[in-house]
């Protein structure tokens, strides 16, 4: 499948591109977002085998990316991922966050299929995402 | 029956009762009467009127009585009626009293019905809340059934996503493997079968022309012998990355395996385009390959062949540029030939030389030639160097160099040798048996012979059957035969040790040795090359190589003899450094057995032979 002009794809850029200041931070908040809604849907588990997973594709491209990406405790659930990137570029924390939020949507969607993603990003960044047809996102 | 009735039906009995009593009260007047009483037993005169009285006024008296009787009785029924009515009211007030009691009983009844009421009311309202608590637990449950059904899921699908990767993974590997050197990575012989499909049928199409170079790395069999697999592999790559870096994108660099190696120029627009890409090849690989703290030198041999003056299909073209590689080699390796027809036929003669090779050992023509060794000091015959000749039906007598390194790459190395070996002990026996004086007999061992399983087995049943004594025959090795592995290498050379036979290390300085083997193994004589004694009295550097050797020979307690002695002075030298031997024209070409007995016997005329 064609990915690279989807509007999630472009949804999750423009959102790590609008982080000029605390890029990290920012990244792990969108982290924190999505996970809500997604631990709502198929659990902690669920997320969690997500989540190693996106990890582990994107660090062929981002070796930087935590080795072991899930702490023990669920609560600090990204903070090996806010670690790896407090020591990198703001530009590389954006390319970075937004390789490893496409991985974990892109799975997520070969799983239960766009639509349904496209309203989980919603719900959890309030944005609006058209269909494969709109060209546009806006943020509420 | 009640007082009402009773008090309205005035009866005969009532009436009756009622005189009765009358005339009771009369009689109890009469008796009451406390004068009538005390004088009941006396007469009385007043009595007596009393009495008359009494009897004049009877029925008024009767009237009386019976109308008191009728006062009393209806003062009786009166009584009656109003005990009656006392009666009615008393039961009145108990049925008023009974009514209120029933009514506080009602209210009561009525006040538990309120309660049970309201108890219900209570207890289904706990129930609707018991309800509602259920069904938000079943409801959670049914939430976490589901958030853990999807985790799952999803699990499973990432596992399947996984596996899925693992296997495209795998089967893209294993596609690479079947295409590629596990070794250096390049195309096989394979891929570069494909890529020679497509150049032919694209070239055909467009009419174009393109080129196969075939390499093949000049003495890399002496390296890898000499210095191992591991330092042998390493050199394959360096050569593979420069070839690569040597090349366009466009073009196919393979290895066919071994020291081969295919380049595949799939655009030309002349042939010295070719000549120029050879040429950078030959210039790449020149420069020294550092393999750990080794600099090696490596040189490669090029045959080259253009489609589709060479040939049209991929066989044609490969076996061109093969030929042509061959001719690079004898033309003294290290350089570039293109395909010429002519070279057909020198490709031809060598295939006719192996078929020919394959038939000598049945057919008897191979012979030996022995060359003898002379003390330096006493021009005495001390032992000879058996040397392998094939009497060819057609091409006569045919020096080593003309067919071994064939029967090398055609395996047939290992029964020749083995004929050489038995030959030439049979021989040494033979010259002891007809009373010449034993002699020392050299037999030169290739790699194949030396690794075959049962080489010492071999050399054993050999000296058995032929009845030589082990002491006289020796066996000469090469420097890359013996550095190739030093523990199997060990073993073997002890084992010969053991037998008796004697050892020399053959063109010593020509190859990779290592000191610390040298004073390991069992070497008894170390021959130097006759490259380095051919130029004694002209290079002071190969002087001093020589007179070094001669002088760790002697450090080491071995015996030093140097080969191809061709002149006097090259003999007055090693005589100077105290060289115990020398072999060469100077004293003696390679001779028949038969020769070689006279010369025994008659003893060495040096220089008299050549």
């Amino acid at each position: 499948m064609e990915t690279c002009d989807l509007p999630r794809h472009q949804l999750i850029k423009s959102l790590m591109a609008k982080q000029t200041e605390k890029v990290a931070d920012a990244a792990i908040v969108l982290w924190a977002q999505l996970a809500t809604q997604i631990i709502s849907i198929v659990g902690e588990d669920g997320f969690n085998a997500l989540y190693v997973r996106s990890v582990f594709l994107s660090r062929s491209t981002f070796p930087g990316l935590p080795t072991i990406p899930l702490p023990p405790q669920a609560e600090h659930r990204f903070a090996e991922l806010k670690r790896s990137f407090e020591g990198q570029s703001p530009l590389q924390v954006r390319e970075a966050n937004s390789l490893l939020l496409i991985t974990l949507t892109d799975i997520l969607a070969s799983l239960i299929g766009e639509q349904l993603i496209n309203r989980i990003l919603s719900l959890a960044w309030g944005a609006e995402i058209p269909n494969e047809t709109g060209k546009e996102f806006k943020n509420e | 029956m009640p007082a009402s009735c009773q008090a309205s039906q005035p009866s005969a009995l009532a009436r009756d009762h009622v005189i009765k009593v009358a005339m009771s009260r009369n009689d109890n007047d009469s008796a009451s009467d406390p004068d009538e009483s005390d004088q009941r037993g006396f007469s009385n005169p007043h009595k007596d009127r009393l009495t008359v009285f009494r009897e004049k006024d009877l029925p008024r008296r009767e009237s009386a009585v019976v109308d008191d009787e009728a006062a009393a009785l209806r003062r009786e029924k009166s009584a009656t009626a109003r005990e009656d009515a006392a009666n009615l009211r008393e039961k009145a007030a108990d049925l008023r009293e009974d009514a209120a009691h029933l009514r506080e009983e009602a209210a009561q009844i009525r006040e538990v019905e309120a309660h049970a009421r309201e108890g219900e009311a209570t207890l289904r309202e706990g129930v609707i809340r018991a309800a509602d608590v259920v069904q938000a637990k079943r409801s959670e449950d049914r939430l976490r059934m589901m958030q853990d059904a999807n985790a799952q899921l999803v699990i499973s699908g990432i596992e399947a996503h996984k596996m899925t990767q693992q296997v495209e993974t795998a089967k893209a590997q294993l596609d690479h493997l079947a295409h590629h050197d596990v070794l250096t990575g390049l195309p096989n012989r394979m891929l570069l079968q494909d890529r020679l499909s497509h150049a032919i049928e694209l070239a055909r199409r467009q009419g174009r022309q393109f080129a196969m170079l075939f390499m093949d790395l000049d003495r890399f069999k002496h390296i890898n012998d000499s210095l191992g697999h591991a330092v042998g592999d390493q050199l394959l790559q360096s050569v593979a990355r420069r070839l690569v870096r040597c090349m366009r994108h466009s073009d196919t660099v393979s290895r066919q395996g071994g020291d081969e190696f295919v380049v595949l120029l799939s655009s030309i627009k002349h042939p010295d385009d070719v000549a120029i890409s050879a040429q950078k090849i030959l210039t790449a690989l020149a420069v020294p390959h550092h393999i750990g703290e080794l600099e090696l030198h490596v040189s490669v041999s090029i045959g080259i062949s253009i489609y589709p003056d060479d040939g049209r299909d991929a066989e044609a073209l490969t076996k061109s540029a093969d030929t042509a590689m061959y001719h690079a080699k004898e033309n003294g390796r290290d350089n570039y030939k293109f395909f010429e027809q002519a070279m057909n036929i020198r490709a031809v003669q060598r295939q006719s030389i192996e078929v020919g090779l394959r038939r000598a050992l049945e057919r008897r023509e191979f012979v030996l030639h022995y060359q003898p060794k002379i003390n330096l000091h006493s021009n005495l015959i001390v032992g000879v160097e058996a040397l392998i000749r094939w009497q060819h039906p057609e091409r006569g007598l045919m020096p080593p160099l003309q067919f071994l390194p064939i029967a090398e790459d055609c395996g047939l190395i290992l029964p020749i040798g083995r004929w050489v070996l038995r030959e030439a002990c049979l021989q040494a026996q033979a010259w002891i048996r007809i009373g010449l004086r034993p002699i020392t007999i050299a037999v030169n061992t290739s790699a194949l012979e030396f690794n075959a399983t049962d080489f010492l087995e071999n050399i054993r049943a050999t000296l058995d059957d032929t009845g030589l004594e082990p002491r006289y025959l020796e066996l000469e090795l090469t420097e890359s035969v013996l550095m190739r592995d030093a523990e199997f290498t060990d073993s073997i050379l002890h084992g010969l040790a053991d037998l008796g036979v004697k050892l020399a290390i053959d063109d010593f300085g020509t190859g990779y040795s290592s000191l610390s083997y040298l004073r390991q193994f069992p070497i008894d004589t170390l021959k130097i090359d006759q490259s380095f004694v051919s130029r004694i009295t002209s290079s002071p550097d190969d002087a001093t190589i020589v007179s070094a050797v001669i002088n760790m020979g002697k450090s080491l307690k071995l015996r030093v003899i140097a080969e191809g002695v061709e002149t006097p002075e090259q003999r007055t030298f090693l005589l100077a450094k105290h060289c115990d031997e020398g072999q060469g024209y100077y004293f003696s070409h390679p001779i028949t057995a038969e020769a070689l007995a006279t010369l025994l016997q008659t003893g060495i005329k040096p220089a008299s032979h050549i």
